[in-house]
């Protein structure tokens, strides 16, 4: 399998746009390539900015955790609603497990950001709320998943989306 | 051809997933085993069993799926929030047929509207086979009812329209029920003009001031671009289609691309409008003008809302075309009609462009073109020889008027100068008087002055 080395630590500007109340969703595949994605929450740089950990809830992340102890192999996408632009990673998972206080506490920063960025485009808070509840209906538990990202990619939509950054 | 698949949840119960009210997103995965995610603005179903993302750029899920023809997309729906996962596997990609015409005429009218009908094109639509549709959480999985029938307003609407002996009264009713009966509170009709390049306001519901007069392009943004191709253009979102638009923008920009981007064309109607359906009126393949029902909520036309509009502008038109062709049979009168005009309380100067027929009131503009020109010739003949009462055929008829074949939509243009007039002018009025006739009430002494 065709494979980049890790991409080193992130940009700055990299962290602070994944950290900012952006639409996660994270992308895996089983041994048959067959795809599986869920939404994540919780984006955060490492202190190193080397990995990136992103957490999904247990109850609809179920073959994402299986892919991922199979493979190892994630893309996620992070879109600001605000304006459309949007990254890309591709990456190797390097650890999943059950998400620690500091995890939930991004979590719960993220979806803070989240709601305002969206209330301010319209989106009325319920519905935010109801997109994170629904997630988590027959479990509350989160679990964390880190990753290094190994090629980044401009997804922002127009004649640009997929060139690498 | 493959069976009918049974799939866990029909896709025709999730319906509004698919109306690009809140983003979706997609999975693919290479043949080396590398997953790709990308978010798109709106999956589209085209029957039970088969989606189409439509596709303006070549991108990676493409790719992907010419060599792994498995993906998953989640789509959500927008009241809910529920999250559905679509598995899906690629059959083939379309160019033209029916589904790629309708996406192709959503595409270039939002395109115009926000000046990018030079960058957005789009390619193509990939069709994939649903192998599967469920909830994305098993246990949280609310009820989408089904959108209720609405015959029994339709009924209503039918019944009322039925009742209208004139143009004017016939479109002031059908936009009032639309209000009351289907709460459609925003609505306007525009006319073509004679050479078919432009369109003007008619008639319209809920909008302060009316907007009666103003005019688009046709050819030009979402009603243009609807009247030109004579297809009905429904959008979900305007707010994420401008989003992305400004996107797309910025990336033509930075590629110093400028001269493909076009100016953001302005709106008629609801500044902040969100949804918006336009249905070209059309009786027997002639086209009479463009029905257009605005709503500043996302989401607040659907599929099924496109199902019963179209039913009430196909009929909406049958009945124009009948009282056009029956102008005669207006029977309604005024409660001002009769006696001789008021007496004139103060002046007023009335001045006539000919290079564009446009009419002024004291420096302030009325109307222009063919409503123009037939008001200069009315004010004329009152101020020459004071007579207030006209008919329609002899506006027809008359020569001197030089006006096009009108005979259809001479209607048309006096129920525009008769608003126009009610809107901006406190002492003129033109009143129908029944039996397609006219009275011209004038409340001041007049001085006509013709300029070139």
């Amino acid at each position: 399998m065709q494979r980049a080395e890790p991409t080193g630590p992130l940009p700055a500007e990299l962290k602070t746009f994944i950290e900012r109340g952006v639409s996660v969703m994270v992308g895996t595949r089983d041994a048959e390539l067959v795809p599986e994605l869920v939404r994540a929450w919780g984006p955060r740089v490492s202190r190193d900015r080397r990995s990136v950990s992103v957490c999904v809830a247990m109850a609809v992340g179920g073959r994402t955790l299986g892919n991922l102890g199979d493979n190892g192999c994630i893309a996620v996408t992070f879109a600001s609603p605000g304006n459309s632009e949007a990254i890309q990673m591709w990456g190797r998972c390097i650890g999943t497990g059950p998400a620690r206080r500091q995890d939930l506490a991004a979590v719960q920063e993220h979806r803070d950001a989240f709601t305002l960025v969206n209330k301010g485009l319209g989106v009325p808070n319920p519905f935010i709320e109801a997109l994170w509840q629904r997630e988590l209906a027959g479990s509350p538990d989160m679990v964390t998943i880190r990753f290094v990202p190994e090629q980044i990619f401009n997804q922002t939509p127009g004649p640009d989306a997929g060139s690498p950054r | 051809m493959s069976a009918l698949r049974t799939l866990t949840v029909p896709l025709e119960r999730i319906a509004p997933c698919f109306e690009g009210i809140v983003p979706a997103s997609v999975c693919s995965c290479s043949r080396e085993g590398l997953p790709n995610v990308t978010f798109l603005s709106i999956v589209h179903r085209l029957d039970e069993t088969h989606v189409g993302l439509s596709f303006q750029f070549f991108n990676k899920t493409r790719k992907n799926t010419q060599e792994n023809p498995r993906a998953q997309v989640i789509v959500v729906a927008p009241g809910s929030a529920d999250q559905y996962r679509l598995d899906l596997r690629y059959l083939r990609t379309e160019t033209d047929g029916p589904a790629f015409d309708r996406m192709r005429v959503r595409l270039e009218a939002v395109a115009s509207q926000t000046g990018m009908g030079r960058v957005f094109r789009l390619r193509g639509v990939d069709v994939y086979e649903v192998l599967d549709c469920r909830p994305v959480n098993q246990e949280s999985r609310s009820e989408i009812l089904p959108q209720a029938e609405r015959m029994r307003e339709l009924e209503a609407l039918t019944e009322r329209l039925g009742s209208c002996e004139s143009l004017d009264a016939l479109l002031s009713t059908a936009l009032e029920a639309l209000a009351d009966l289907f709460g459609h509170r925003h609505s306007f009709v525009l006319f073509p003009d004679e050479e078919g390049t432009r369109l003007f306001t008619g008639a319209s519901y809920g909008f302060e001031p009316s907007g009666v007069g103003s005019e688009v392009v046709v050819g030009e943004g979402i009603l243009g671009v609807s009247v030109e191709r004579r297809s009905v253009v429904r959008v979900t979102n305007l707010a994420l289609d401008r989003l992305i638009a400004q996107a797309v923008r910025s990336g033509v920009e930075r590629r110093g691309e400028q001269g493909n981007l076009e100016k953001e064309i302005a709106l008629p109607g609801l500044p902040d409008v969100k949804s918006q359906l336009v249905l070209p009126l059309l009786s027997r393949n002639k086209f009479l003008g463009v029905l257009c029902l605005q709503s500043a909520e996302p989401g607040r036309f659907l599929e099924a809302d496109e199902r019963v509009m179209q039913i009430v502008a196909r009929h909406l038109a049958a009945s124009m075309a009948n009282t056009m062709a029956t102008p005669s049979a207006e029977t309604r009168v005024a409660a001002l009609q009769s006696g001789p005009a008021a007496p004139a309380a103060s002046h007023a100067v009335v001045k006539h462009y000919r290079s564009d027929d446009s009419i002024f009131i004291d420096d302030d503009y009325l109307t222009k073109g063919i409503p123009g020109r037939l008001f200069w010739k009315l004010l004329q003949a009152f101020v020459g020889t004071g007579r207030a009462a006209f008919t329609n055929k002899e506006i027809r008829l008359d020569a001197s008027l030089g006006l096009p074949d009108i005979k259809d939509n001479l209607e048309a243009r006096l129920i525009l100068l008769r608003r126009r007039l009610d809107e901006r002018c406190e002492f003129m009025r033109l009143i129908p008087a029944g039996r397609g006739r006219l009275n011209l009430d004038v409340r001041r002494s007049l001085t006509l002055e013709e300029l070139p």
